[in-house]
């Protein structure tokens, strides 16, 4: 325990010194809130955007570059398991999403006058899910992936139209029907749905069953594939 | 006592015999130095010493108990420097041997190891902007902030330039005097012959002599150890 606490406490400085994880984990999801004058419609989206942002944007090239330094090599070497590191990692991860998004929410009220979400704890939950479904895909990539560089491009690769298509970044009434069909079978849906309805006061039980089951699979499929060296 | 009991080791990856039949012994307290070319097959049998690949064939006892098996338990008490491994770029050097220090159930105290590696000035250095021989010497701390009894250096100097090449031959100097059993895993004959008490010289996966680098020296009828591999490959320079 003392060991995955410090592991975890090292993660989320590190991330914090990541200029590029601060700027679109925090002020990023500021400046659309400040472009759409602070409407609060699109704030659940941009809740599941930050989360991928982190879970998929950033989390598989830090997770490759550990195996490619052999970073996940010399832990094996210490009592402490690699996949503590790893775990480390994802709540690093979940915690940075929740603070970007309470940052994002308290702005929204406080700046721009927004209603406060009527749901909170509904809405942690599913920002939580959200959040840990996105890293299980994260990891997904990283066991695919060999290297460094390309872990982080699919990450983003596959991230950037999901945020779109999902409805997390521009709301979906707003796609042609073509691409809209396409976001029914994406994973981060269910999480903007999840967070959408929490919003408005309601605890959506099928897109956070849907996101549990995604992080099962996914978990699953990670661990199958997944190379320490 | 017997620190490390290597007997007949075996592993290949496909049909590379990366290690074919290596025995050796390693008394506790000793610097014990496997040096030889790249490809020679040294990382792999430090790597079966640390739990880290399985062997195909042959015994391996480090400190009485098998690394394959009990891994974890050998992991309080062995500390390892692993050849290329690195740590993320920003990293504080305090920081890395703080939490280096909460795996262990009796970790030496990490300020001490940091003063006595001469870290102190680079404490809130990154990792990434340290030189190479700051590098290694934070990693050799690394290997030495669980207080182990076993250390296994995997080409600490590689990479290294002269000035940092020798100083590092110090830090291991010191190392040795407190009395932790050191396998120091080299390219370098010469490093290999000023650091070591005893010596395995590799090749192709099996050990073409042993002993302390004056007796393969004189068995050879050479001046160096490196000579001394030349001669014992039977090519000359
Ligand atoms: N993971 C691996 N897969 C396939 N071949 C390997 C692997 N690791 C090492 N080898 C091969 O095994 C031999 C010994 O390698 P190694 O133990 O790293 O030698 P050294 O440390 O002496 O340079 C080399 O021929 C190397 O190419
Ligand atoms: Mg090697």
């Amino acid at each position: 325990m003392k060991a995955f606490t410090a592991l975890t406490v090292t993660e989320l400085r590190l991330l914090s010194r990541d200029p590029a994880s601060l700027f679109f984990t925090m002020a990023f999801p500021l400046m659309l809130l400040v472009l759409k004058r602070g409407e609060s419609a699109p704030v659940p989206g941009y809740l599941a955007m930050i989360a991928a942002i982190g879970g998929m944007g950033a989390l598989p090239g830090i997770v490759a570059a550990y195996r490619e330094r052999k970073v996940l090599k010399r832990l094996a070497t210490t009592p402490v398991s690699p996949l503590l590191l790893l775990g480390a990692q994802l709540v690093a991860q979940v915690t940075a999403a929740l603070a970007g998004s309470t940052l994002l929410v308290a702005a929204a009220i406080v700046i721009f006058g927004a209603k406060a979400p009527a749901n909170v704890p509904a809405l942690a939950v599913a920002l939580v899910l959200c959040s840990v479904m996105v890293c299980a895909l994260g990891f997904v990539i990283a066991a695919i992936m060999r290297n460094t560089r390309g872990a982080g491009l699919i990450g983003m690769l596959v991230m950037f139209p999901m945020i779109f298509l999902a409805g997390a970044a521009v709301p979906r009434k707003a796609l042609p029907d073509s691409l809209r069909q396409i976001g029914d079978f994406l994973p981060l849906t269910p999480g903007v749905d999840a967070l959408t309805s929490a919003w408005a006061g309601t605890a959506a039980f099928f897109p956070m069953l849907i996101l549990s089951g995604i992080i099962v699979a996914g978990t699953a499929l990670a661990t199958a594939l997944f190379r320490w060296e | 006592m017997e620190a490390i009991e290597v007997t007949d080791l075996r592993k290949s990856y496909g049909d590379t015999n990366a290690v074919d039949g290596v025995t050796f012994t390693v008394h506790a307290g000793q610097t014990f130095g496997i040096v030889g070319h790249n490809g020679a097959g040294k990382t792999t049998t430090v790597e079966c010493l640390l739990g880290l690949k399985r062997p195909d064939g042959g015994t391996l006892r480090v400190l009485g108990r098998d690394p394959a098996r009990e891994r974890r338990a050998l992991a309080q008490r062995i500390g390892a420097q692993l050849q290329e491994s690195a740590l993320p770029d920003r990293i504080k050097v305090v920081e890395a041997l703080r939490l280096f220090a909460s795996f262990y159930h009796r970790p030496a105290d990490w300020r001490q190891v940091m003063e006595r590696w001469s870290l102190s000035p680079l404490a809130r250095r990154a990792y990434g902007d340290l030189s190479g021989g700051q590098k290694q010497r934070l990693m050799l701390a690394l290997a030495l902030v669980g207080d182990p009894e076993v250390v296994v250096l995997d080409e600490l100097t590689t990479g290294l330039d002269p000035v940092a090449r020798r100083e590092t031959w110090r830090l291991v100097g010191d190392l040795k005097r407190s009395g932790t059993t050191v396998v120091l895993v080299s390219h370098y004959f010469d490093e290999t012959e000023a650091l070591c008490d005893k010596v395995a010289v590799f090749a192709r996966g099996r050990v073409k002599a042993m002993g302390t680098p004056d007796e393969i020296i004189a068995r050879t009828g050479t001046a160096s150890l490196e000579e001394a591999y030349f001669a014992l490959e039977g090519t000359t320079r």
